[in-house]
């Protein structure tokens, strides 16, 4: 095997192990050789992290297994990011303001949603935990985002989520707004007038590139 | 028979004239907020708005039971965190934890005097004053934290999650250390008229932590925390129960209420007929969300999995259409005799 697929894949392999210092290693090993820092992002990192989705899907990894792979792929991208060539940053996929709820105080699933976002290279705003209502929608203004990703862990704190959503909508009716949680499905996004969930990090970044790429489709349309 | 009797002979398996409709967990709603003039923010630090905004929900609905507090901060608070009441803000938010106290690895100094601490000799009262105002018909219930949920409370949950991994020791270290406290605040609720105590441990389905850790990181504690808890109990857990439900028969409480991710007829043919099962109406979903005949079809539902007592799965969300709360116990009526 090249060097370089060789190192992906124990680049991805760590991070499926939560081997936060081989990352580091891997990831420093990388940059000395001068290779693609976007390439061992994607290729190694976020693919180990899919991996790690699909064993949480099938309930071989929980909740801790996963925050600890979300260390190690953090580990790798404070090294990588900064070597990033620079026609990669220029375009960043979309702009996200991300929190949970006003009464929520429940982060986790935000933040590992919030890294899928990182990685793939959209530009987030994380508004934190325990976000008063009205801050969601002065943010999406102050940023233009096209996104915003809303969180509730609770039953007892979902339906704050509704009332964002009515906020966002009358005074900016394209932002495309996700919405996830423990509770959360596509009945409530039915009911709530949201556009998207996704059932765990991954999926929502499926979603939301999905949903960029049509709101830009349709601002380009705007355009001409 | 009377709404008490009905509840408490479910809890010790003796006979009842048809399933009870109750719960172990918050069911206040906003038309009992109305009738009193109370608002939600005011009635945690209250006891009368606390006891009175509790029976409201029977004395409106019927619904058969009294549970104080309404919050999931009462034993933190007690323990040294701050707590965010939401006092001023016109909707319906639940008090969260402001400020953590702890990081794994360090001690946990239990204060002295700890029932006389935060809000547990207010919820006391509440629970005496509940008693007092349903005249013994109808069951007041209270509840307390699983050690594991409520170490979740004390500690920021990446670092305990993390650290269930890394440094089970430490882990298990505090969760023994919080056996007692809890045991100690579940009795005193017991002694001031509470019928039954719910042990919520919310933090643990198998959505977050696997079933292998579950064994050995939370059962211990929570059937030692169970054991020592001098009244009926029920064992509470939301989110994905069923790989657990074995396990959660072990802990040995009277009874075990799960949620609607629970499957109740395999749970009910899992652990046998002698078990007592509470559930597992989806709390939202359905009873606030759904129509009345929705709330009709699922009570249908679960009696005829098994469940022993209709319960919602969580707290009821306030806002829950008065309709649908009558339609709930019309259900119960028309199809749980026994």
């Amino acid at each position: 095997m090249e060097e370089k697929e060789q190192l992906l894949e124990q680049m991805r392999k760590a991070v499926i192990e939560f081997e936060e210092e081989r990352v580091k290693e891997l990831a420093n090993k990388w940059v000395e050789l001068g290779y693609d820092a976007n390439e061992a992002i994607f290729e190694g990192l976020a693919a180990g992290m899919e991996v790690v989705g699909e064993l949480f899907a099938k309930n071989e990894y929980f909740v801790p297994e996963v925050l600890m792979c979300a260390d190690a792929l953090y580990a790798g991208l404070d090294i990588l990011r900064p070597h990033i060539k620079a026609e990669d940053k220029t375009e960043t996929k979309g702009v996200v303001v991300i929190g949970t709820v006003e009464g929520d105080v429940h982060d986790i699933g935000k933040n590992l949603v919030k890294l899928m976002f990182e990685v793939a290279g959209f530009e987030v705003h994380d508004l934190g935990k325990d976000v008063p209502l009205e801050k969601f929608v002065e943010e999406q203004l102050r940023t233009d985002a096209d996104l915003v990703c809303l969180s509730a862990m609770m039953t007892t704190t979902m339906p704050g989520m509704k009332k964002v959503i009515e906020m966002i909508r009358e005074r900016n009716p394209n932002v495309k707004i996700m919405i996830g949680g423990a509770p959360v499905s596509e009945k409530t996004v039915e009911m709530y007038g949201a556009d998207a969930t996704g059932k765990d990090a991954a999926s929502a970044l499926e979603e939301a590139i999905k949903m960029v790429s049509s709101l830009r489709e349709m601002k380009r349309k705007k355009e001409i | 028979m009377t709404p008490k009797e009905r509840v408490m002979n479910t809890l010790e398996k003796g006979r009842v004239d048809r399933v009870p409709a109750f719960s172990g967990m918050g069911n206040v709603t906003v038309a009992g907020m109305r009738k009193h003039g109370i608002d939600f923010a005011s009635s945690h630090t209250d006891a009368e708005l606390m006891a009175k905004l509790a029976c409201s929900t029977y004395e409106l609905f019927g619904f058969e039971c009294a549970v104080v507090p309404f919050d999931l901060c009462v034993e933190a608070e007690a323990l040294g965190c701050g707590v965010n009441f939401y006092a001023g803000k016109s909707s319906i938010l639940y008090p969260t934890i402001r400020s953590k106290v702890l990081s794994v690895g360090e001690e946990l100094s239990i204060p002295e005097g700890l029932l006389e601490r935060g809000r547990i000799p207010l919820v006391q009262e509440a629970i005496s004053r509940c008693g007092e105002r349903l005249n013994g018909e109808v069951a007041v219930g209270s509840y307390v934290l699983g050690p594991f949920t409520l170490a979740g409370q004390l500690i920021d949950l990446n670092d305990l999650l993390k650290s269930s991994f890394k440094k089970p020791e430490q882990v298990k270290a505090l969760l023994e250390q919080l056996v007692e406290p809890l045991a100690e605040i579940a009795s005193a609720y017991a002694e001031s008229g509470a019928d039954y105590i719910t042990v919520r441990e919310m933090g643990a389905p198998s959505d977050v932590i696997s079933p292998r850790m579950f064994k050995t990181l939370v059962q211990p504690y929570l059937k030692e925390l169970i054991s020592r808890i001098k009244a009926p109990t029920i064992l509470h857990m939301c989110g994905d129960t069923n790989m657990l439900v074995e396990m959660l028969h072990e802990c040995g409480a009277s009874a075990i209420s799960v949620e609607q991710k629970n499957d109740v007829a395999a749970t009910r043919q899992k652990l046998g007929e002698e078990a007592v099962i509470l559930g597992n109406l989806d709390a939202y979903g359905v009873i606030v969300k759904g129509s009345p005949a929705d709330v009709e079809h699922s009570v249908k539902q679960a009696i005829d999995a098994g469940v022993d007592g209709v319960m919602p799965g969580c707290d009821i969300w306030p806002e829950v259409p008065e309709e649908n709360m009558h339609a709930l116990m019309r259900a119960v009526a028309k199809y749980g005799a026994r």
